[in-house]
């Protein structure tokens, strides 16, 4: 075969490899992951980050960066869930700031999102933007398990 | 030149986030081309686009070539305001990437070893075919990861 043509067509395989791959890469970003159900933000992790969940019922801790351009959109959604909802916080907190953190829970990009019950487990965790009526969900979820 | 360009209250540039998507369509057609003819033309295209790089990593994203022509299509065709803007340092970072790869290539060229020198091409080519048909910018998520590695330095945890 002309080698051309031969690389021509690898150019194109690759075109079409670079659209599957970022297909699936894009489908993961911002699907709430359910998490383990020991998986908890500790307290001294929650007091760095300024979070203080006394009397609330549900909360949130956003981890992003001074250039991170999608964080902006997750503190919007966040904005609307407190707004809509009684005894919901929220912080955003710069990962590079709490490294221990980020480690400990291997977050590994930014924007990464998790909410907590008032006792600091973790009901959820997602990377990049999550969609407002899935948050939503798994607060409702959480407050029907707890009714 | 400098019309029209936005700074954050820290002097730092702003920029539309459709500019980097444009970049690196015209990077993947420039080194698609380059990868298929090969020859003399693909290492005088791959080194037009290490130049293109060098200018925008070095100098600036407001002075890199395909961000000019950029901005000139959004005036000449009223692409309308940015749907979201970001500040140039993640992007310009991922043109750092692009510049230390191609850089590699033309060596890898310069010594003989040309095809290592396409498999470095194809990279570079990889990387921005995901920015421009996804969004996806692999550089600026290495920025972020930089920046981690950074500060733990400093010897914040």
């Amino acid at each position: 075969m002309d080698p051309i043509l031969l690389r021509a067509l690898l150019v194109v395989g690759l075109v079409a490899a670079v659209l599957i791959v970022g297909w699936l890469l894009k489908r993961r970003d911002g699907a709430v992951r359910e998490v383990d159900q020991d998986a908890r933000l500790h307290d001294d992790h929650l007091a760095a980050v300024g979070l203080d969940l006394t009397d609330a019922k549900a909360g949130a801790v956003l981890l992003g960066s001074p250039t991170c351009t999608p964080c902006d959109t997750v503190k919007d959604v966040l904005g609307q869930l407190e707004e809509e909802r009684e005894g919901f916080r929220w912080v955003y907190a710069d990962a590079g700031e709490h490294l221990r953190l980020a480690e400990e829970h291997r977050v590994m990009r930014v924007p990464t999102l998790f909410m907590v019950a008032p006792d600091g487990r973790i009901l959820a965790r997602t990377s990049g933007v999550p969609r407002h009526d899935e948050l939503r969900r798994v607060l409702d979820d959480d407050q029907g398990a707890a009714a | 030149m400098t019309q029209n360009l936005v700074t954050d209250t820290d002097g730092r540039l702003i920029i539309d986030v459709r500019g980097p998507r444009f970049g690196a369509a015209i990077t993947s057609t420039v080194l698609g081309v380059a990868l298929i003819v090969q020859g003399p033309v693909g290492v005088g295209l791959v080194a037009w686009q290490w130049l293109a790089f060098a200018i925008a990593t070095f100098a600036g994203l407001a002075w890199s070539p395909y961000g000019r022509l950029f901005r000139w299509v959004k005036r000449r065709f009223d692409l309308g305001p940015p749907p979201a803007t970001e500040p140039e340092g993640p992007p310009r970072f991922a043109q750092l990437c692009g510049f230390i790869v191609a850089s590699v290539a033309l060596v890898l060229f310069a010594v003989g070893a040309t095809t290592a020198g396409w498999i470095a091409v194809g990279v570079v080519l990889t990387l921005s075919l995901l920015l421009a048909l996804t969004g996806i910018c692999i550089g600026c998520e290495l920025y972020l990861v930089g920046q981690r590695l950074a500060s733990r330095r400093g010897g914040d945890a």
